[in-house]
């Protein structure tokens, strides 16, 4: 498209106006190159392992900077301006609350002489709260260092209440075997999109929680419908009399065994049904997990409102499915090579290590090898996740999704101010941290 | 893409651009103007929306091919957008906060790796040689009471870990009618030392059912000896030399000290250090090294105070190396980066250069020490001992002499794992 514009001491300017680009209103997409995110992935890592993970704060940054970049909605691309600094910063924090906070604990269960496990188990709850808060904080860092058409956006709300409704969520989900997840969900989302704001437009979620359990039920029948069958028919296999009998004569384990199979002949069958319905039920899992993760993620898509702006997805399961029999494609080449490279490693330098007839340093020089391959290994396989899967499943993501009544984008005001890292810090070291 | 064709020379760099003001969304078709000293923005109607100086300019993520600008310091996030590569370079080339090529991003990122590798050596140094020195200025304040139910709440987990063949109250030796004697002829034994030793709180010593050679200090003053230990011993001073390393031990304090270094070692490799994937094992490995490099020094020192001890009750200062050296003479000694304990025959030879050489009579006589040797025999006699089976099939009879070499070659080295790290699976585990 050729304009001509007239601007400035009336000279006539040629420009090609390229300036807004041509994209049908309502579009998502995800311009990055999957190249350019792996080069940042492995210098990055490499950097990271160096210095011993200081320096994640700024791959983290890199990271969203890209992803923010690069996604583009309605002709306009996200930006993401939080600095590695802040992050940095955030963990110095994190760090100075949380150390007064072990010792005073360890302190505590020193005072008060606890049994063992009670104290193991109100320290593992208040993490888990804090956990859940530093999420939520971590979340609202993120969302006002997001910048769209010049405004930023925002969440306020308590962490601390989010914290209370995640911790008795997860509750509620354990106690019904994950059948209320999709409720749970449900709830959580909205109360983050319910305080999530884009300039003076307001978010909400509509996804139900309803919809979400229609789709979910049959996977939830096969993986844990089939072992709850297989416990109860197990439960009817076996003499129930007889194995208190049993436990109650017993001293040592192997006789327990033995009465235990003399008078009760069904349980071996009982035991293999078990077992066998474990298995199965961990298989269909992991077959099914792609199932899951494109579900959850269009249920969640297509819930995202902000104000008349509504977004629908059209990802479908084996899109999904592709991304994950890419990362094990990947996984197994990384197996064959970190294989092949490790053992040509160790051959050479134990070969010649061993000259030195010395068994401390063949040992040390094997260790330390042995620990250098395991952490290559290991960072590799995270790398190979992080671009195959989690940028996979975000470019995926943006790429099926739609907007509808994207004309409310025209004419939203400013507000907000960006809040401070300590969230992240909090995330970060307390291991619950995403992208 | 300007055509500068019909550009006269003289007329400054301008193109087309979006522009957001910062206060609404609103996506605005701007014409930008590149003056001498900043931007001018202008609407589709000519008329000036703003003017960004140069040195306020700040280059902003974006996808390839987008230069996005912003303006320093301003609380609004006004933004302009130039696809126009001529253009974009014109500005770059008069704004220099934009870092052209990314030279001065780069710079500044090489000082972070830089840096960040610098806080990682000071950070292995503090571990090293500051989280040792540090525990030590902080043990003495530690109040005993805090140390005793620190010894408290180890102790439980200590006995749950050791107390293998599930035998409860017998597990520990001379508590039936059988062991009586021989625990009236340990107490007398640790009397002595105790008595000489000088210590803030009572000791306890018990003798334990483990055919390993092993004895170790818990803090508040608990000691745990292996019935191994006993039944190697070729004389009272041998036990009592023992003995007197782990009072040597608790006389340092070392429990605590080790408790106050673990608990530094797992802030510096663990929060600051190690927070990524497959750093578990970086951590594990560096924490084992620089904790074995702590407790070689402390066992050194304990040796020490063993040869002092015993030379103040009377007792031979150099049992403790003989029955080191008779013990462990077979063994491999592993890697020694990773050994919680000197090498022995450098302990041998450092007891044996300050002990003094004068003759000795032993600290028990003839029939004292017959009973301590007797502590852990089978109770099958008393009616009152409980769990007398199991305690029947651990009574030290020959057959069970093949279990007094410990399993591991590993194990072999270490008379005692010192009162150990927290976990309470230090015991004669190892």
């Amino acid at each position: 498209m050729w304009v001509f514009r007239d601007i400035g001491r009336g000279v006539m300017t040629t420009a090609e106006v390229f300036a807004s680009p041509i994209v049908p209103a309502g579009t998502v997409r995800f311009l990055g190159h999957e190249g350019a995110y792996w080069r940042l992935r492995i210098k990055g890592a490499a950097l990271v392992v160096a210095t011993l993970g200081i320096y994640r704060f700024w791959l983290a940054t890199d990271v969203r900077r890209f992803l923010w970049s690069n996604t583009e909605i309605s002709g306009d691309t996200l930006e993401y301006n939080g600095l590695a600094t802040e992050l940095l910063v955030g963990f110095l924090f994190a760090v100075a609350i949380l150390v007064p906070l072990y010792m005073i604990f360890a302190l505590v269960v020193l005072e008060l002489d606890m049994v063992a496990i009670k104290p193991v188990l109100i320290g593992f709850a208040l993490l888990a709260l804090l956990g859940e808060y530093a999420l939520y904080r971590a979340r609202r860092y993120r969302l006002t260092r997001t910048v769209f058409r010049g405004l930023r956006f925002d969440q306020h709300g308590s962490p601390w209440r989010y914290a209370l409704y995640a911790l008795v969520c997860w509750g509620i989900v354990i106690v019904t075997l994950g059948l209320a997840y999709p409720w749970t969900s449900a709830f959580i989302e909205r109360f983050k999109m319910r305080n999530t704001s884009y300039g003076d437009l307001h978010g909400r979620f509509e996804g139900s929680g309803l919809s979400l359990f229609l789709r979910g039920l049959p996977m939830w029948l096969v993986v844990v419908g089939v072992p709850i069958m297989a416990i109860v028919a197990m439960a009817r296999l076996i003499d129930w009399e007889m194995l208190g009998n049993a436990l109650a004569l017993s001293q040592g384990d192997s006789e327990f065994m033995n009465t235990l199979i003399k008078n009760n002949p069904q349980i071996g069958k009982a035991i293999g049904l078990i077992f066998g319905a474990f298995f199965a039920s961990i298989t269909v899992a992991i077959v099914l997990y792609p199932v899951f993760q494109a579900v959850k993620l269009r249920w969640w898509i297509s819930g995202l409102r902000f104000g008349e702006i509504a977004v629908t997805s059209r990802l479908r399961i084996r899109q999904v499915y592709r991304v994950y029999l890419r990362l094990l494609l990947y996984l197994f080449l990384l197996g064959l090579l970190a294989g092949i490279m490790g053992g040509l490693t160790v051959f050479a330098v134990l070969g010649t290590v061993r000259l030195l007839h010395n068994a401390t340093v063949t040992q040390v020089v094997g260790g330390a090898i042995g620990l250098l391959l395991y952490v290559v290994f290991m960072i590799g396989s995270s790398t190979i996740y992080q671009v195959i899967v989690a940028a996979g499943l975000w470019r995926l993501g943006a790429e099926t999704a739609a907007l509808t009544g994207e004309a409310a984008l025209d004419g939203v005001r400013a507000t907000g101010s960006p809040s401070s890292a300590l969230g992240e810090g909090l995330a970060d070291a307390l291991g619950v941290g995403s992208i | 893409m300007t055509l500068t064709a019909d550009t006269p020379e003289s007329a400054p760099p301008n193109g087309p651009a979006i522009y957001f003001d910062g206060t609404c969304s609103a996506r605005n078709d701007v014409v930008v103007e590149a003056g001498i000293a900043g931007l001018q923005i202008f609407a589709g109607d000519r008329h000036l929306l703003d003017e960004w100086l140069y040195a306020e300019l700040r280059r902003q993520a974006a996808p390839d091919g987008v230069l996005r600008l912003g303006r320093h310091g301003e609380t609004l996030l006004a933004r302009l957008e130039i696809r126009d590569a001529a253009l974009a370079g014109a500005i770059e080339d008069r704004a220099v906060t934009l870092d052209r090529g990314g030279v001065a991003e780069r710079k500044l990122r090489r000082k972070v790796v830089i840096l960040s590798l610098a806080a990682v050596v000071s950070l292995i140094f503090t571990a090293i040689i500051g989280v040792p020195v540090l525990a030590t200025r902080v043990t003495p304040l530690i109040p005993i009471s805090v140390e005793q139910k620190l010894g408290n709440a180890v102790d439980g987990q200590i006995r749950a870990t050791l107390d293998t063949k599930h035998l409860g109250a017998g597990f520990v030796c001379g508590t039936g009618a059988n062991g009586a004697a021989g625990r009236a002829a340990l107490d007398k034994l640790v009397g002595k030392l105790q008595a000489a030793a000088a210590l803030p709180y009572p000791l306890r010593v018990d003798v334990v059912r483990r055919a390993d050679f092993n004895a170790f200090a818990l803090p508040g003053g608990h000691i745990y000896a292996f019935q191994g230990l006993i039944d190697r011993a070729q004389s009272p001073d041998e036990v009592a030399g023992v003995l007197a390393h782990e009072i040597g031990h608790v006389a340092h304090r070392d429990g605590t000290r080790t408790v106050l270094q673990a608990a530094g070692l797992s802030f510096l490799f663990g929060m600051m250090l190690g927070d990524f994937v497959g750093g578990g094992a970086v951590v594990i490995a560096a924490r084992t090294v620089v904790r074995s490099s702590y407790s070689r020094r402390v066992e050194a020192s304990a040796d020490l105070y063993s040869v002092d001890l015993m030379h103040k009750v009377g007792g031979d200062p150099r049992a403790l190396a003989a029955i080191l050296a008779r013990v462990t003479a077979d063994h491999d000694e592993g890697i020694k980066i990773l050994a919680d304990h000197p090498d022995t025959k450098d302990r041998v030879i450092a007891i044996n250069a300050v002990a003094p050489k004068d003759a000795t009579t032993p600290l028990l006589d003839a029939a004292d020490w017959a009973a301590l040797k007797q502590i852990c025999a089978p109770s099958s006699a008393s009616v009152t001992a409980p769990a007398s089976p199991p305690a029947a099939t651990n009574a030290p009879t020959p057959v069970k002499t093949i279990q007094v070499r410990p399993a591991t070659p590993g194990a072999g080295q270490k008379d005692d794992p010192a009162v150990a790290e927290q976990g309470g699976t230090a015991g004669g585990q190892k």
